[in-house]
């Protein structure tokens, strides 16, 4: 008869309790799950996007809520001798109708970033007519094909292709002459960022020399531009960092309503079974081994809790990511690491819930305990 | 062997309350290895408050007591005391409501070094000594009250101890029932050459122990 058993058992004493406090710990969980996976899915894809169009730096402004960068640094940054291409870049999200949103990706008809796309249907845009192409999710959530045409905020657009990107930020999106972006924007001049590719680093030079080099050379170059590589630039944009925020500050307000659950059961219990605990004692459990059955109770909650919400939060996630309204701008996988970090929390919330209780029960005068009623 | 008795106590005072209560008043008492001895008195005598410092379930307010010569307050660990040297039995018996028979006998063994088979056999062994190798897959609510109390008699003699402390074990039982517990107790006092404590306020059990010290007012009065 191990420890760990007669914690199972305690807990398994009490089941409509035991079931809502795991409810209450699950709800936080799969809270992080969906939410926290999602903008990790989210973060996943700008690097996709980055990687399959080959983008090393992403070049903003150096301000915390990097705006927009003026469209003619462009000659100069392509004037530097390690970069190949800059293409400059105009990202958006838009209500494309009341419940389908996407981001627009306004780029010049040339850049480097429209050679990997693969046109499924029609054709690129060209120069700067008014025509969308749409990814290939999108433009089935739409019903659009090639040479339909489609409102954007106000302004009408041709289809004039249908395509499938390297991430699902392009495949759920649309793009478009930067121009007509800049004119629905209102960001005439104005750039979202310049992605820029390098030419190969010189032999004998490692890459990540070279990157930071050619990082050092553009920021002299343009004193109010800040150059990102693009596994940073995907982790830190504002989107990113917005989805982030947001998953995070609301998966941990679940999570402490949960933790304030299983404080509350292990305070109820270690007061319900004062006598018991009397008589371990008397028996001659150390306060270590009273303080470890109550934390193990606690943490058996954590993780039931944890792994009830691992499946929930798998669920919402999938919920989650065929919205509409979400753009198609995550897939529903949950990696293992994130999977591992949930029940971690959920084990460490359940210790974290359980100490106070587990302190007040090892501190039980045997004599004391064994005479409450 | 050392004519040291297993327990000494000296002077004991217990007072509860600020000061208020005073539960004992000065007792000494000496307790030869081996001796089944009944403490009797009436309620508020002062004899379960005895009992808890012999067992060093609680500290005396002034006073010493001695096991084997050295004193419980600073020569000891008073939970390896409980755990290896002592085994507890109470007029309540105390056992744990959601664990079976066997699991209620192992509870104190989880402070050894034995292994789960040598925890469980040893649990089946001390069941079969109290005669409830029958009653195994029961809980102690499933059990009449000469069988819990049986059961907590084999989970005192979980570790093995040399001393069995008793409050009221017969408290809660019917004649019969107190009867056959006293019956097994002077068994198993005599099998293992324990040393019994019991605290009592029944005269019949009183006089079934060697010797028989009478508490009043918080003093032995003989």
């Amino acid at each position: 008869m191990a420890l760990v058993r007669i914690a199972l058992i305690n807990i398994s004493r009490r089941r409509l309790r035991t079931s809502l406090t795991v409810c209450g710990i699950a709800v936080g969980i799969a809270a992080f799950v969906a939410l926290v996976g999602f903008s990790k899915s989210f973060e996943r894809e700008w690097l996709k996007l980055y990687q399959s169009g080959g983008t090393d730096l992403a070049v903003v402004q150096k301000t915390f809520l990097n705006t927009s960068v003026d469209e003619r640094v462009g000659d100069r940054i392509r004037a530097l001798a390690a970069v190949a291409e800059a293409s400059p870049v105009v990202v958006n999200l838009m209500d494309l109708t009341p419940d389908v949103n996407a981001l627009v990706f306004g780029l010049p008809e040339d850049s480097f970033e429209m050679a990997p796309l693969r046109i499924l249907e029609g054709r690129k845009f060209r120069g700067e007519e008014a025509e969308a192409m749409l990814g290939e999710v999108l433009a089935g959530n739409l019903g659009k094909k090639a040479g339909d045409m489609m409102e954007i905020q106000g302004a009408h657009f041709r289809v004039v292709g249908v395509f499938r990107g390297g991430s699902a930020l392009e495949t759920g999106g649309v793009m478009m002459p930067i121009g007509q972006l800049q004119n629905l924007a209102e960001m005439q001049g104005k750039v979202t960022a310049f992605h820029v590719r390098l030419r190969p680093a010189p032999s004998g030079q490692s890459e990540e020399e070279y990157l930071r080099q050619a990082r050092a050379a553009i920021e002299a170059a343009e004193p109010g531009l800040k150059a990102v590589p693009a596994g940073e630039r995907a982790h830190n944009n504002q989107l990113v960092s917005l989805a982030r925020s947001i998953a995070w500050g609301t998966s941990l307000i679940a999570l402490l309503a949960g933790a304030l659950g299983i404080a509350n059961t292990m305070a109820m219990a270690v007061f319900e079974r004062t006598r018991e605990i009397g008589i371990l004692r008397a028996l001659g459990w150390r306060r270590w081994r009273v303080i470890l059955l109550i934390e193990l109770e606690a943490a058996a909650l954590g993780s039931i809790g944890g792994m009830v919400g691992l499946i929930g939060g798998w669920g919402a996630l999938r919920g989650l990511a065929s919205l509409p309204m979400t753009a198609n701008i995550g897939d529903a996988s949950i990696s293992w690491p994130h999977a591992g970090q949930a029940l971690a929390m959920a084990i460490a919330i359940g210790l974290a819930a359980g100490a106070l209780p587990a302190w007040r029960a090892a501190r039980l005068s045997p004599v004391e305990a064994l005479r409450h009623e | 062997m050392s004519d040291e008795p297993i327990l000494r106590v000296q002077n004991l005072t217990k007072k509860y309350d600020e000061g208020r209560i005073q539960a004992l008043r000065g007792v000494d008492l000496q307790i030869p290895q081996g001796e089944f001895l009944t403490i009797s008195g009436p309620s508020g005598s002062g004899k379960s408050t005895l009992l808890q410092l012999l067992g060093g379930l609680d500290e005396p307010s002034s006073g010493e007591v001695f096991y084997r010569g050295a004193n419980l307050a600073g020569a000891f660990d008073l939970d390896a005391y409980r755990s290896r040297r002592v085994g507890f039995i109470f007029q309540a018996f105390h056992l744990l409501p959601a664990l079976r028979v066997p699991d209620n006998v192992q509870i104190p063994m989880l402070e050894g070094p034995l292994s789960a088979r040598e925890r469980s056999r040893r649990a089946e062994a001390l069941l079969e000594e109290v005669g409830m190798t029958h009653r195994t897959r029961q809980y102690p609510n499933q059990l009449s009250a000469g069988e819990r109390q049986r059961v907590a008699i084999a989970r005192s003699l979980a570790n093995d101890p040399e001393i069995l402390l008793g409050d009221e074990p017969t408290g809660n039982l019917d004649s019969e029932n107190s009867a056959r517990i006293m019956a097994l107790l002077s068994g198993i006092q005599s099998r293992r050459s324990l040393t019994i404590v019991l605290v009592t306020h029944e005269a019949e059990v009183a006089r079934m122990g060697h010797r028989n010290v009478h508490m009043l007012d918080g003093r032995v009065v003989g």
